[in-house]
């Protein structure tokens, strides 16, 4: 359901998606983000069909998370083609996230 | 996998321990968070005769009285600091450093804190600033950090940050001795202010000015906003309705953090209402099931 996708492929992985991008930075040692991750996939249960979600390791591809000036983590993104439609720093609850998302539907 | 607590209360003023008895009464299992010595503001106060049906006796023996109370009741209190709660959906994880707690509902009864933030803190939250060293310090791998440090934790977490990044500043905000790493630089000067462009880029002193890439900031008590994730804030003050419901389902609060006027028997009766609420909002989660 949520694509693992990295420094090589995301251009490709984001740019060219027909759907919006929800992709969640994070890494193996940060609490919040660990707490987070069910919730996303919760999300991408629910949306799934009309938004697509994917997940970057800030550990394993520093140039992406350079990129976007990633600076705590987590950090949730929504995409459309290759631009940030919105920055979501931190945990929060479903219910906001998803408002976030159906904003960019 | 430790149990799952109907309801959860952080805080040990007359707001969470009014709270922790009525949710009792209602026999639901509770766990309250907080310390023995219950709010520092008890022991503080010199007088007290607002409070209906105990008069004219000092801060103390209030507290005295609540804790004979509550032990009547059986309310023991668990004596850790929660760190960051998070809203899961249906429960809640309530994260005390590694440990974790989880409850249907939560009650929070935190009182209010006086420090206020830096000017830029709130605008570069996680731009730059933060709150967690330890969590964000791989981010900063050799570049400049500054830290604030209100505590003698920090000082820990200077030290863990100062082995990753280039540079580390620490900038303390209480007297004492600070057993830093060597290559971990005190500044004594005062910061007035966090300023930058699209991130942080420095931090105006009271003399001078310091030029970097990250900022923590390291307090003993944590703002509603960090402790709660996506609580909505209103004036300094958690927002509730007559409820005392906050706008996450399941998240009740009471007393000082509410708002004005701060007052034992306020706080008292706002926590009164919030575990009834809680109560129902439990039993509502049970009948759906
Ligand atoms: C000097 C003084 C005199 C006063 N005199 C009066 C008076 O005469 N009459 C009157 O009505 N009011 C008086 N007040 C005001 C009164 O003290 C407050 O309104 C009241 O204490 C608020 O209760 P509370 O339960 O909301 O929070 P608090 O009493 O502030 O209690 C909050 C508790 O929660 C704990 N806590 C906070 N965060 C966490 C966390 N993350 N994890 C675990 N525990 C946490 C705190 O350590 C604290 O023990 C006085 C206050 C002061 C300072």
């Amino acid at each position: 359901m949520i694509k693992e996708v990295n420094d090589k492929n995301f251009d490709e992985e984001i740019g060219n998606s027909e759907n919006i991008v929800v992709v969640d930075f994070w890494a193996p040692w940060c609490g919040p983000c660990r707490m987070l991750s069910p919730v996303i996939e919760e999300l991408a249960k629910e949306m799934g069909k009309e938004v697509k979600f994917a997940k970057v390791n800030v550990d394993e591809n520093p140039m992406i998370s350079s990129k976007y000036r990633i600076a705590s983590i987590p950090t949730v993104m929504v995409f459309s083609k290759d631009t940030v439609k919105d920055t979501m720093v931190g945990f929060r609850p479903k219910a906001d996230i998803k408002k976030i998302i159906e904003r960019h539907l | 996998m430790s149990e799952r607590y109907d309801i959860a209360i952080i805080g040990t003023g007359p707001a969470g321990l009014e709270a922790a008895i009525n949710a009792k009464i209602r026999n639901k299992n509770i766990v309250i968070f907080g310390n023995k010595d219950l709010s520092p503001k008890l022991a503080k106060a010199a007088k007290v005769n607002n409070y209906l049906g105990l008069y004219n006796l000092t801060g103390t023996e209030l507290k005295n009285k609540f804790a004979d109370h509550i032990e009547d009741m059986g309310v023991e209190i668990v004596n850790e600091k929660i760190n960051n709660v998070y809203a899961m959906g249906d429960y809640f994880s309530l994260m005390v450093n590694e440990k974790v707690y989880e409850a249907k509902a939560i009650i929070l009864a935190t009182g209010i804190e006086y420090t206020k933030p830096l000017i830029g803190e709130e605008e570069f939250l996680g731009k730059g600033v933060g709150y967690c060293a330890t969590c964000d310090a791989p981010l900063y791998k050799g570049k400049t950090v500054v830290i604030v440090g209100y505590n003698k934790e920090s000082v820990e977490e200077a030290n863990y940050v100062s082995e990753l990044s280039g540079k580390t500043y620490y900038i303390p905000m209480y007297k004492g001795e600070y057993n830093l790493n060597e290559n971990v630089e005190i500044i004594n000067n005062k910061p007035l202010k966090i300023v930058g462009d699209d991130v942080v880029t420095k931090m105006i002193l009271d003399q001078g000015e310091i030029a970097t890439d990250g900022i923590f900031m390291l307090r003993d008590s944590v703002s509603p906003s960090q402790l709660v994730p996506g609580i909505e804030i209103e004036n300094g003050h958690i927002k509730v309705d007559r409820d005392m419901k906050t706008n996450i389902d399941g998240c009740y609060a009471a007393g000082d953090c509410t708002g004005t006027p701060y007052q034992y028997m306020k706080s008292a009766g706002e926590g009164l209402v919030a575990a009834l609420s809680a109560v129902s909002y439990v039993d509502k989660l049970h009948e759906n099931k």
